[in-house]
């Protein structure tokens, strides 16, 4: 990328007081960054959340994951990152007014693809709902019951039952009956719950197969 | 929330991607569909990142939201 263009992104970055945005700027911007080193990267756990639903859940910090084989080795990264006036390492950094983590591979047992945004500086990759969904209502009920993470599955589900992400829903109820997650029970509970609130039909019943 | 807020639904679609406006556009339900059931902003308090996120947003963690009308 030019530097003029990475200059001018990083002021808008930098003076964008909105925190979605400003997550999903960087990440635009990271993702073409690291993908001329042939490293792609996916917005991941809250952060793909807060993106995909608005729903005011977010903090500070930028999460994402490689989704291929190929792993910048320790003095790229901190090269790329240089690039945007970054601080600290290896693996996470303060940039722009706020922090950027890169946590590894990322885990994903969706066959969808992800998701993904014409961001201002590069398409942006963020993780499958389908997998956000089945792993945000786990960290619900297990290790024991979180009530942020429920108010944040609910209002996830809540964008996903009136239209504004699209999920393949037997994907949602092959990943609950994996053994990475076992929840199919809960999944359809909470979903359930969220859709009489709306007032509308759950579309994870039990006897829907 | 306005119960009567006409904000446009624009999906995130499975394939392809959303095009920069349209996800702009779609912002506003996102926020209104996600209130409707989880009220108000849901940050955790507390999380393993609070050191260098309370020094970096003056004791929060992390910038304010945006109010929906303004989405």
């Amino acid at each position: 990328m030019d530097p003029n263009k990475i200059k001018s992104a990083l002021a808008d970055i930098t003076a964008e007081r909105d925190p979605t945005l400003k997550s999903l700027k960087m990440a635009s911007l990271c993702t073409a960054l690291w993908a001329e080193r042939g490293v792609e990267l996916v917005v991941v756990g809250g952060s793909a959340i807060e993106i995909l639903t608005d729903g005011a859940y977010t903090s500070g910090d930028l999460d994402l994951c490689y989704t291929n084989q190929a792993a910048l080795p320790l003095r790229e990264r901190q090269e790329v990152m240089g690039l945007l006036g970054a601080k600290g390492g290896p693996r996470n950094w303060e940039v722009a007014g706020m922090f950027v983590d890169v946590l590894g591979a990322a885990e994903s047992f969706a066959r969808t693809p992800y998701r993904r945004i014409q961001g201002p500086y590069g398409e942006v990759s963020l993780m499958k709902p389908e997998d956000l969904l089945v792993e945000r209502v786990l960290v619900s009920f297990y290790p024991e019951k979180s009530e942020t993470a429920r108010k944040c599955a609910k209002s996830f589900i809540a964008v996903i039952l009136r239209g504004g992400i699209v999920v393949d829903w037997n994907e949602v109820r092959r990943l609950a009956n994996r053994s990475e997650y076992r929840n199919l029970r809960e999944c359809e509970e909470l979903i359930k719950e969220v859709a009489d609130e709306l007032k509308i039909e759950s579309p994870l019943h039990s006897d829907s197969h | 929330m306005n119960s009567k807020s006409k904000a446009p639904c624009i999906p995130i679609p499975i394939e392809g991607p959303i095009s920069w406006e349209d996800w702009l556009k779609g912002r506003r339900f996102r926020r209104e569909s996600s209130q409707l059931v989880a009220p108000g902003v849901i940050r955790r308090k507390r999380g393993s990142s609070d050191r260098r996120l309370k020094k970096l947003f003056n004791g929060e963690r992390g910038l304010p939201f945006t109010p929906t009308e303004k989405l």
